[in-house]
């Protein structure tokens, strides 16, 4: 046991000497820049130089724009230096490094500017369609670059030039951080601007911005149809005249327009149409009884038609019923249109049958060669007394007491 | 004993390869699980080492499946592809499972003739040829053939006590606890379990010389010599089965699964659902039946106890839920999650060695004497005729069961849809199929794009697929309601998934996707049609994962093949060797107790006789009553339910031979009919339930009520028709109905639309778009938006309005928050929005807070569902505060809006009217948006109403719409503040654009209505054209 505390006794004293031993043998290293450049021209070699004594351990921490790298001295006698990379010298901006050893630190910068030659112009715009009035504009971003893809230095000259209708502009703007830019207002006028730039001799390609209407103004509406007469089959089309914004410009083709229709018992129909080259169309089945409607056309909270009204008169007048010898198949018709002809095939018949005073059973029936035929079955309308009522054409044919067998 | 090559196993050996050989390149793709297991193939062909998959089910690791199978083909999938993989492995399955049974049989009869034909028997057995050709159970058959492989060394182990058998057991139960995990632990119970009872009886009787003075005491006493020997084989292969696959043990307990349990045909009451009986009952029995009363026989007789009494167990679970014992012995738990049949097919398997026997003393044994003794030798050759024949039919019809009954779509040419996902980076996002089937998983194996949907349930993670018990969405009709809405969330929130792509094969999905705000992009040239979601943000580079220590992953990378390596060595090499050098053969201990085959039992064959009269009765009766129930002319109801089922499937011809004859109703005519016919109901609609009711009948003339219940990929449709059925020659017909009369007023006509083409990318290069190339968002504005509470759920309504000059397709996105601004719940808008609105148009919205439905408990999952329903989300919270975000992208698509509504009137309960469709496009299905306004005119509710029927091209179409009853309704916040349109704050988009708005501005065209809360209703008209010109 004692033995044992002895070895640990020895050793501790063996550790405790190498520290003290290790401690006394430091040497105070020191590392000094010699390259005394610290602006180059991007894809210059850039060598940094230090003199130095003691440890040769050491790294270089570069940092730029692109991304950071550490590097290995070149090591020669009492001196070594550092090739930077062309990754990071071909990068304009500055460069920032930083000398990584035991004890010292050591940091500076270095400028690298880009090349004066421009090689290309990269050029961004949006967005790409604007709306006319004067208050919308489109941004042009214009960056002179040179061959190693570096922003030309600031405030140089880029000639801004678009084109719009029967006029061309040109404006100067100088680069600054890098990067010039113009906003180009819309006019009065819908299009397309076509817009380029320049920069020392070099031109960019063509972009082009579409001016695209306002929002429509209040308009006119007209109603075309075949006859006046309600028969339920012909189809009335609605029209607005050319809708344009506030600048006379004809509104974007698909501008949805909806027609409102009262009819004189109050109800709503509802149809739509999209316009092209400014007028937009729309189409309603012509009602199947005498009727008014007055129409109303909006762009919803943004303009609307005025109202017309539109009279359609009784086609069909009067029609007959006829009971079988049960009285379960029922005829009805002829029926007959506004020149004693036959109604078009689909005219709708609605039979209610109540019983009671309770509605049993709705059917409708649409009319073939002006007749509409019913077809009471005994298993679903057994024996007892119904109520039938047949609606054509908005003509109601009341039969209260109808008994079954 | 001169040990020759059995002439009987090379012979099924011979047969079997060539049999089922060739019959796996027309069988095996269109099984169940076959290409599900060349996915995983697939996986591990690329990453061997690595679990986690990511195309599947945004995620999931192969480690929950045991993978020497998947491993297998994948190995062989690099000399000749995946499908070579699996064709060789399912030989290697094929040839493994008839040695397995001969030496099975071996083991259990001692005699190698009787072998020799079991193995024959096998090569043809109904349940093998099922459970490969139509279930493509890969590693089940692997597992099942090499655990046979297992039991005579196990046998030999107990037996001699010689630890050479110990390894060889224990390297085959390794073997096929890697192919298959749940073979070796059911394995374990009902075939090892018996065998020991075997080997005890027989070691009793090697004790004291005679099977008869065999009693309860000498055979306790001999299981007690045995129990060292039995222990130290159960507790090592206890060890060996769990680690062996160890991580997929590990992964089971970290992923118990929890998902609500999906129904399978196994457990169905066999009696009630025929098609279940006959799939998992009648076709793996096949010809067992016939001798079950000689199996039993057998199996009872002493030395096979045990054996017997695990056939009874296996025999009744595998009658899934005819009987309520099944469920009783396993619990709730495990009757829902096995299917049960597995159990049949161990059954049968178990029978096939007493059934090689039976067949042994037919032909050429003691019951060919006492048969050709008792009846005569005519006798004794038809009755061979006729189990010959009822073999091979049962045979021939399980193998050709898909041909009859297809369980898959036609097989889909891939390759296109593989192009398409590699064109363009479109397998940046995820995708989805629809209608594919089980080919899912190959169109997965082939792309690297990856899918919402999966095809290995038990692998599901989303808690939105595993509270419901459906597959996969792929084929969510089939899964009815529960299905349809769970898919129905995918499509209406796909940005969470980042999924844009839907390739449908089932034009039945069609609606859904449109009225969720899918677009139709292209028909590929294999008749794919492609669907796209616009605004969702592609998959980012780096997905979670949930990565198990580099341990398990090398665990599960070399164990199944060294299991396999192991095994070869000891069993195939080692004595092999051993053979060569030292030329003896020492005779398997199992082979002394051979059977005597002289006196076969006159009460066997008289009960055989018994049984098989009872069985042919209950088959005849089976059939008279299929016979009645399916002839459509029997009765009116047989009538009415093969017409409604002719029209489900489109069975036109069908139909219109049970319409009356008399009627003057040309199939010309008829099918015309139809063909004008479009709509929800006649081109969507997937019948459901069908009930009839008899008003009235005489001798030729019958009245019956029709309550039918119909699934759409919207809603679920009851319906109620009266329908008058005809005798004519003693045959029941239907009366036609009448077709609409309508004659449109233009024989042609003109119509202008304004046409958009966005050019996508303008340049043809494979780099990003070029800035220039991109559209702008169009913009919209949120013209009014609120959240209300009505009755028990919260919702955003508002309307949304396209103030570009672009058209422009709507996504809106809701979240809720709470007084503290605590984030509550987000969803999309739905039906209630028209997803497309041309510039200056006008939608009014409504979004739901759907919560996943169901996930509370089990037993809340309604019996019956309507798509159009959904589970609103459990806040813990009082939402107070929504937050709204609707983006605009332009879309050329979907922009018909020809379609008018007239309201013709109006009373307490309805709103009946007419919809008209003035353009060139026929509508399939229109759908109303109805607006609820209150008495200031401030849209406080919006509800929907999808019209069943299409409306062609000129014509009227009617509607009648159920007001909302007096439903309680509390508008909780129309703070606008956080409405952004395009990620801008909506009030500064909408004065740039729209800055002297007219508000309120068509007020005066609101509908009045007579209503205790509501005042007013706008109509709004939105149309999915199902065939665009």
């Amino acid at each position: 046991m004692k033995l044992k505390y002895l070895y640990i006794a020895i050793l501790s004293i063996f550790l405790l000497s190498t520290t003290v031993a290790l401690q006394t043998n430091e040497v105070a290293d020191t590392y000094k820049l010699l390259s005394k450049k610290s602006s180059y021209t991007a894809g210059d070699a850039i060598k940094l130089q230090f003199s130095f004594t003691g440890n040769t351990d050491v790294h270089l921490y570069c940092s730029n724009s692109y991304g950071s790298v550490v590097l290995n001295p070149d090591i020669n006698s009492s001196k070594f230096h550092f090739s930077i990379p062309q990754s990071i010298s071909k990068k304009s901006g500055i460069l920032n490094w930083q000398l990584i050893s035991d004890k010292t630190e050591l940091k500076g910068q270095v400028t690298i500017k880009s090349k004066t030659s421009i090689e290309t112009i990269e050029s961004y715009l949006g967005p790409p369609s604007i709306e006319v009035g004067g208050t919308d504009f489109t941004m042009l971003v214009v960056i002179p670059t040179d061959d190693l893809d570096n922003p030309l230095i600031d405030s140089t000259k880029v000639d801004i030039k678009h084109q719009f209708l029967f006029n061309q502009e040109a404006s100067d703007v100088y680069t600054k951080h890098g990067f010039s830019y113009k906003n180009i207002y819309s006019k009065t006028k819908s299009g397309r601007i076509l817009i380029s730039s320049e920069s020392l001799g070099l031109n960019s390609k063509e972009y082009d911005v579409n001016v695209v209407p306002a929002i429509p103004t209040n308009f006119k509406i007209s109603a075309e149809r075949i006859h006046d007469y309600a028969d339920g089959n012909q189809i009335t089309t609605f029209k607005t005249n050319i809708i344009k914004d506030r600048y006379e410009n004809i509104v974007s083709d698909g501008t949805f327009v909806t027609f409102f229709i009262t009819n004189k018992d109050g109800y709503k129909s509802k149809t739509s149409g999209s316009t092209i080259n400014g007028i937009a169309t729309a189409k309603l089945l012509q009602p199947d009884h005498e009727d008014q409607w007055s129409v109303k056309a909006y762009v919803e909270g943004m303009a609307n038609s005025n109202t017309i009204v539109l009279d359609y008169k009784q086609a069909v007048e009067d029609f007959e019923v006829t009971f079988s010898k049960d009285k379960r198949t029922i005829t009805i018709g002829p029926l007959k249109s506004f020149m004693n002809q036959r109604v078009p095939d689909g005219l709708r018949v609605q039979l209610t049958i109540s019983k009671n005073g309770i509605i049993e059973d709705q059917s409708i029936e649409n009319s073939l060669n002006g007749i509409a035929k019913f077809h009471l079955n005994p298993d679903r309308f057994p024996k007892g007394i119904y109520k039938l009522e047949f609606t054509a054409a908005g003509i109601t044919k009341t039969y209260t007491k109808v008994a079954y067998e | 004993m001169k040990n020759t090559s059995n002439k009987y196993l090379i012979t099924a050996l011979l047969i079997g390869i060539a049999f089922h050989g060739t019959s796996i390149f027309f069988t095996l793709e269109t099984t169940y699980d076959a290409l599900i297991h060349l996915f995983f193939a697939d996986h591990y062909a690329m990453s061997w080492f690595e679990p986690w998959n990511y195309k599947w089910y945004t995620g999931f690791t192969v480690m929950s499946y045991p993978p020497l199978v998947h491993q297998s083909i994948a190995a062989l999938s690099l000399i000749g592809g995946l499908k070579f993989g699996m064709f060789t492995v399912a030989l290697i399955g094929v040839v493994l499972f008839i040695t397995g049974i001969y030496r099975f049989a071996l083991l259990m009869t001692s005699n190698r003739i009787v072998a020799g034909y079991a193995a024959i028997l096998a090569v043809f057995s109904s349940s093998f040829v099922e459970t490969l050709h139509i279930f493509g159970q890969l590693p089940s058959i692997i597992g099942i053939s090499v655990l046979m492989h297992a039991l005579p060394e196990i046998y030999l182990w107990l037996k001699t006590g010689k630890k050479s058998y110990l390894a060889t057991s224990l390297s085959l139960i390794a073997v096929t606890v890697t192919s298959h995990h749940v073979t070796p632990i059911f394995g374990m119970i009902f075939f090892i379990f018996p065998l020991i009872g075997m080997v005890i009886m027989d070691a009793s009787r090697d004790s004291i010389g005679s099977i008869k003075a065999v009693t309860f005491k000498v055979f306790l006493n001999t299981f007690f010599k045995l129990f060292k020997r039995i222990i130290s084989f159960g507790m090592l292969s206890l060890v060996i089965i769990i680690g062996c696959i160890l991580p997929y043990w590990i992964n089971s307990k970290n992923n118990p699964i929890t998902q609500v349990p999906i129904p399978h045909g196994s457990r169905d009451n066999f009696l009630e659902i025929t098609s279940s009986g006959l799939v998992f009952f009648l076709i793996p029995w096949g010809i067992l039946l016939i001798v079950l009363p000689y199996i039993f026989y057998r199996y009872y007789s002493k030395r096979y106890l045990f054996f017997g009494l695990s056939l009874t167990i296996l025999f009744v679970l595998g009658t899934g839920g005819t009987t309520p014992i099944p469920r009783l012995v396993l619990g709730e738990t495990a009757f829902n999650i096995l299917t049960l049949d597995r159990f049949t097919l161990w059954a049968s398997i178990m029978s096939l060695p007493l059934f090689g026997e039976f067949v042994y003393r037919f032909v050429e044994g003691d019951l060919k004497t006492l048969i050709q003794a008792k009846f005569g030798a005519v006798y004794h050759r038809i009755a061979g005729g006729v189990l010959a024949g009822l073999f091979l039919f049962m045979t021939i019809f399980a193998m050709s069961l898909s041909y009859f009954k297809p369980s898959q779509p036609q097989q889909i040419k891939m390759l296109p849809i593989v192009n398409f996902l590699n064109q363009d980076q479109h397998d940046q996002w995820r995708y989805m199929t629809l209608g594919f089937g089980d080919q899912m998983a190959w169109l997965s194996a082939q792309t690297n794009a990856m899918s919402v949907d999966g095809n290995y349930h038990s692998a599901r993670r989303l808690p939105e697929l595993t509270t419901r018990p459906i597959e996969r969405l792929e084929n969510s009709k089939f899964k009815g309601v529960e299905g349809i809405g769970s898919l129905q969330q995918f499509l209406t929130t796909p940005e969470k998934y980042n999924f844009k792509y839907i390739f449908s094969n089932d034009k039945f999905y069609d609606p859904i996707l449109y009225y969720c705000g899918w677009q139709r992009l292209r028909q590929l040239e294999n008749g794919i049609m492609v669907w796209e979601k616009l605004n969702v943000p592609p998959l980012s580079s780096i997905l979670p994962k949930e990565d198990v220590s580099t341990w398990q992953k090398i665990l599960w990378g070399i164990v199944p093949f060294l299991t396999v390596l192991v095994a070869f060595i000891l069993n195939i090499q080692l004595p092999l060797v051993r053979s060569l050098k030292t030329k003896s053969k020492i005779t398997p201990a199992y082979l002394n107790f051979k059977n005597n085959y002289n006196q076969f039992s006159r009460g066997v064959l008289k009960l055989t006789h018994i049984w098989s009269i009872i069985l042919a009765l209950i088959i005849c009766y089976g059939a008279y009553l299929f016979y009645i129930k399916n002839e459509s002319h029997h009765s009116p109801e047989n009538a009415i339910i093969a017409y409604y089922d002719a029209l489900d499937f489109k069975a036109f011809e069908k139909a219109h031979s049970l319409i009356n004859p008399k009627s003057d109703l040309p199939i010309a005519q008829y099918m015309l009919e139809i063909s004008v016919t479009d709509g929800l109901l006649s081109s969507y609609a997937k019948l459901d339930a069908i009930t009839t009711e008899i008003i009235s009948q005489t001798d030729n003339l019958a009245s019956l009520k029709v309550y039918t219940d119909w699934i759409t990929p919207l809603e679920k449709i009851k319906k109620t028709d009266y329908k008058t059925v005809v005798k004519i020659a003693g045959k029941w017909y239907i009366e036609p109905e009448d077709i609409d009369l309508d004659l449109p007023p233009d024989q042609l006509y003109s119509s202008n639309t304004t046409n958009y083409f966005n050019q996508g990318r303008r340049r043809i290069t494979t780099e990003q778009t070029h800035h220039e190339d991109v559209l702008k968002q169009p913009v919209l504005e949120i013209l009014s938006a609120k959240l209300v509470k009505f009755e028990n759920h919260y919702a955003i309504v508002g309307e949304v309005q396209n103030i570009d000059n672009v058209p422009s397709d709507v996504v809106l996105k809701g979240t809720l928050y709470n007084d503290d601004n605590k984030f509550l719940a987000t969803y999309n808008a739905k039906y209630h929005l028209k997803h497309k609105l041309m510039p200056k148009e006008v939608s009014s919205f409504r979004i739901n807070f759907e919560g996943i439905a169901w996930s509370k408990t089990q037993d809340s999952i309604p019996k019956t569902f309507n798509p159009d329903e959904f589970t609103p989300i459990e806040f813990e919270e009082q939402p107070t505060k929504f937050n709204l975000q609707a983006a605009g992208n332009v879309s050329g698509s979907d922009l018909f809006k020809s379609t008018t509504a007239n309201i013709t009137t109006i009373d307490d309960s309805y709103i009946s009217g007419t919809l008209f469709n003035g353009g060139t496009e026929e509508v399939t299905i229109p759908q109303l948006l109805v607006s609820y306004y209150d008495e200031n005119k401030t849209l406080v509710w919006v509800d929907h109403l999808f019209v069943k029927e299409g409306i062609r091209q000129q014509r009227l179409q009617s509607f009648k719409y159920p007001l909302l009853t007096n439903e309680s309704i509390r508008i909780i916040n129309n703070d606008m503040t956080n409405c952004f349109v395009n990620g801008l704050p909506n009030e500064n988009i909408a004065d740039k654009i729209v800055s002297d708005r007219i508000l309120n501005h068509n007020n005066e065209e609101l509908q009045t209505i007579d209503h205790p809360i509501f005042k007013f209703v706008k109509l709004e008209i939105n149309t999915y054209i199902g065939n665009p010109n």
